[in-house]
């Protein structure tokens, strides 16, 4: 579900953001953004400064993006993967979109009891010599305490709002969300000990070796030199000593009718 | 298992709480998902293989840069010395690996030391290649406060940024024209040696200029032990430059730590050099000053020497230079009839030639390489008279200057005068066309001008020609050193082994000791003919052999 379509994925942005698209063919987007969008992403706070005290509305700015590569030559950025302003979107929403609450849309006209999930989306990251990372998307039922994996992949097939249907009713959760995070926690952990990581063993080879070859440069016994010594051994074992992190990229409450 | 440690996000579930609890600044789905689509497109899912590839579709990246950047990576552990050969992007294969390591999200705090000169190049190519943001230090920036800063050395190493940044835990160092550390008696040496760094990489395309210990203090900065310490090392292999060849376990040390790709491995986008050396006569007058310089003054010396190699470069030059000398309570009847007869001569044959050949050339740009400053200002002022437009290039301009000047050249003036290459000079690829006005006696500065140029990113032919004036100095150098050594045909890469082989430190000195203590000319043409020799002989036998460091 990683991104595919970089126009689709800038259009979807923007309309979420309320701003306009003014145009959008053969993979090139012009959008209007709001104030808020030019806040956030134009890097300008003199201008809104003082035009608010002014008091007047300021004009916020247009932008154009190009995501087909054959019409790079146009007026307008041109967007990748790597290009500053995509990241800066990514970033924007990493650090923004990290909490939520959400309700299935319904179209009904009974009773409906809607049952509380936990959604966490987690990264972990394996850090040693080298790097990589992995991620997760657990479910957890607050009732039942049923777990599932790739919840992400099955919310996408149902449709969510942020206010809660009519004639729908939320079932109060009994597992707390303390808990239930703890038993998330457990299921990852357990995932962890059962791989062999043998690239934690190559990178504390590494390390070993590295600082034996260390040793054998300081001869010397001088204060000085086993300071010398110790910062870089303190810098070798940055560098290599394996670490393995989890960090939540976000999450919420989900209700949802029966999966 | 135990041994690696493991971090949990212990905040997020309570923040969660609170948010939740609040009820205010929570997300939409389609913003939710986003995000997660956002996590998903920059995580690292694999160890191996660089991910900054897909984030710099805009580069042409070399096959040599890529592998060389994976190499420093997955092999040598971000700790490495990239010794290419000038020109094929050096700077490149330090971005690359500066990029992957911050997508990895290893590496934030980065310092970039660099001739000061360098400091505005680097923090362009960086910004607009690599989308790294590099930002040249100012005054009164502080070093904490921005992750990724560019400094000279001089500026770096000084009270009070000295104590400033060896109080930082950097994530990365980079160092450009590294071989300035090879002496670790050095406060520059010492200085690198106490910051705190994880990743490292120095950058140099002369690894070993003249001593096997200096390729020993280069590795001592980024893997003290790797090759022993200092004194079981110098116990060893001596200070003797000729035995790393006889040592293959040394040479594969080295090569853990270095990369060092030649022109003649890489498939650099093949532009080709075309040489022409323009043969010129001097005039009757000239001629007559030529042989009254050679023959009144006194025997040989390295006085004599000069004047002659700057009559053949203008008449400013010398006249200056002799001018110098002149005492006015001790007049010189010689000096004083010479420059006389300096004074009444017409425009230089070269100047003459170089504004046909210019005007030849048509609208393309020209770089005009020049040995002297007051050449450089008379031809600046020669040109304008033709209406060719130039601006001139020196070593000692400041860094602002320089790119001034370079930006002046690219969007505004048709030629460049540049007194001095620089190893660490500007780089011109935009231009293919230089003509050596006057030619170094060194090979090395012209593999550095040409250099200039010729390099990664070069898109067109090169065009280089080579003034010289026939019967005099310029005829011997040009016929006994250049062309027996065939310069300008072989791209020799390893002219700077070869001379720190035989260790010729100064190659002009070399020269113009020739001269000196040659008591006639056809005696100092058979011994620079001998020296050419012995540099074509050491080049045949040094590239049969496998060179270290690749």
């Amino acid at each position: 579900m990683a991104i595919e379509n970089l126009n689709e994925f800038l259009a979807g942005y923007f309309r979420a953001h309320h701003c306009q698209l003014l145009s959008n063919k053969n993979g090139i987007l012009q959008v209007q953004l709001t104030e808020e969008m030019d806040r956030a992403l134009m890097n300008r706070p003199f201008y809104w400064h003082y035009i608010k005290k002014m008091g007047r509305e300021g004009e916020p700015k247009q932008l154009t993006f190009i995501t087909n590569p054959d019409k790079r030559e146009e007026q307008g950025e041109w967007i990748h993967f790597g290009s500053p302003r995509l990241q800066q979107i990514l970033r924007n929403l990493k650090q923004n979109e990290k909490y939520t609450k959400l309700f299935q849309r319904v179209n009904t006209q009974v009773n409906t009891p809607m049952y509380p999930w936990l959604v966490v989306n987690i990264k972990i990251s394996y850090k040693g010599k080298q790097k990589k990372e992995e991620i997760f998307s657990l479910g957890l039922q607050m009732v039942t305490g049923e777990m599932r994996a790739e919840m992400m992949d099955t919310l996408r097939t149902i449709s969510l709002q942020q206010t809660i249907s009519d004639y729908c009713y939320t079932i109060s959760p009994i597992i707390r969300l303390n808990s239930g995070f703890k038993r998330m926690e457990a299921v990852i952990d357990n995932y962890i000990e059962n791989q062999t990581h043998e690239w934690a063993q190559a990178s504390l080879l590494a390390m070993k070796e590295d600082i034996d070859t260390l040793k054998h440069f300081y001869v010397e016994q001088t204060d000085i030199e086993t300071e010398t010594m110790e910062k870089e051994i303190a810098e070798i074992e940055e560098r290599y000593r394996p670490v393995i992190s989890y960090e939540v990229i976000n999450g919420g409450m989900f209700y949802l009718t029966k999966l | 298992m135990n041994e690696i440690s493991i971090q949990k996000d212990s905040n997020y579930i309570g923040q969660l709480q609170a948010e939740l609890e609040k009820g205010e600044a929570l997300s939409s789905w389609e913003l939710f998902s986003m995000a997660y689509e956002a996590e998903l497109t920059s995580m690292t899912p694999e160890f191996h293989g660089l991910r900054s590839l897909d984030f710099l579709p805009h580069v042409n990246f070399m096959d040599h840069q890529v592998s060389t950047a994976q190499q420093v990576i997955e092999q040598m552990n971000g700790r490495a010395i990239l010794a290419d050969e000038v020109g094929l992007g050096k700077t490149i294969e330090a971005g690359l690996v500066m990029k992957e390591y911050m997508i990895r999200g290893l590496v934030k705090k980065i310092l970039i030391l660099v001739p000061a000169s360098l400091v505005n190049q680097w923090e362009r190519e960086l910004n607009e290649k690599f989308y790294i943001p590099a930002i040249g230090h100012r005054r009164n920036y502080a070093w904490e406060e921005y992750d990724i800063l560019i400094s000279s050395m001089d500026t770096a190493k000084r009270s009070p940024h000295r104590e400033k940044i060896l109080d930082i835990d950097y994530d990365l160092i980079l160092i450009d024209e590294a071989h300035k550390l090879k002496n670790h008696k050095t406060k520059n040496y010492e200085f690198v040696r106490s910051l705190k760094k994880k990743y490292c990489l120095l950058l140099t395309a002369t690894p070993v200029q003249n001593k096997l210990v200096e390729i020993f203090n280069l590795v001592s900065i980024l893997k003290p032990g790797h090759l022993g310490n200092y004194d079981d090392f110098l116990t060893k292999f001596g200070k003797d430059r000729t035995k790393m060849k006889d040592d293959l376990f040394l040479k594969q040390l080295v090569q853990k730590v270095m990369v060092r790709n030649t022109r003649a491995e890489t498939t650099i986008k093949n532009t080709k050099r075309n040489i022409e050396t323009v043969w010129l006569e001097f005039s009757e007058p000239e001629k007559e000053v030529y042989q009254l310089l050679e023959n009144s003054i006194h025997k040989s010396s390295f006085a004599k020497i000069t004047y002659l190699r700057e009559f053949c470069s203008s008449r400013e030059a010398c006249y200056l230079s002799l001018a110098k000398i002149h005492d006015i309570n001790n007049p010189n009847e010689i000096l004083q009839t010479i420059n006389s007869k300096i004074e009444a001569l017409p425009h230089h044959k070269k100047a003459e030639k170089l504004v046909e050949l210019i005007k030849d050339i048509g609208d393309e740009k020209v770089i005009v390489f020049t040995e002297y400053r007051a050449s450089q200002l008379y031809l600046q002022w020669y040109l304008q008279q033709h209406d060719i437009s130039s601006v001139p290039f020196r070593g000692g301009f400041k860094r602002g200057k320089k790119d001034w000047m370079r930006q002046l050249f690219e969007n505004h003036a048709q030629v460049l005068i540049a007194t001095e290459a620089g190893g660490e000079g500007i780089n011109l690829q935009f231009c293919n066309y230089m003509i050596n006005y006057d030619l170094p006696w060194n090979p090395m500065r012209l593999e550095q001008r040409i250099g200039r140029i010729h390099r990664y990113g070069q898109e067109n032919d090169v065009h280089i020609y080579n003034f010289a004036i026939r019967e005099t100095i310029e005829e011997h150098i040009m016929t006994l050193l250049y062309e027996k050594i065939e310069l300008f045909e072989k791209v020799i890469g390893h002219l700077d082994n070869i001379l720190a082989e035989l260790e010729i430190t100064n190659m002009e000195k070399e020269i113009a000791t020739i001269y000196s203590e040659s008591e006639s000319m056809g005696e100092a043409k058979i011994k620079l003919d001998n020296l050419s020799h012995v540099l074509k002989n050491t080049f045949h036998a040094e590239s049969e052999e496998e060179q270290y460091g690749n």
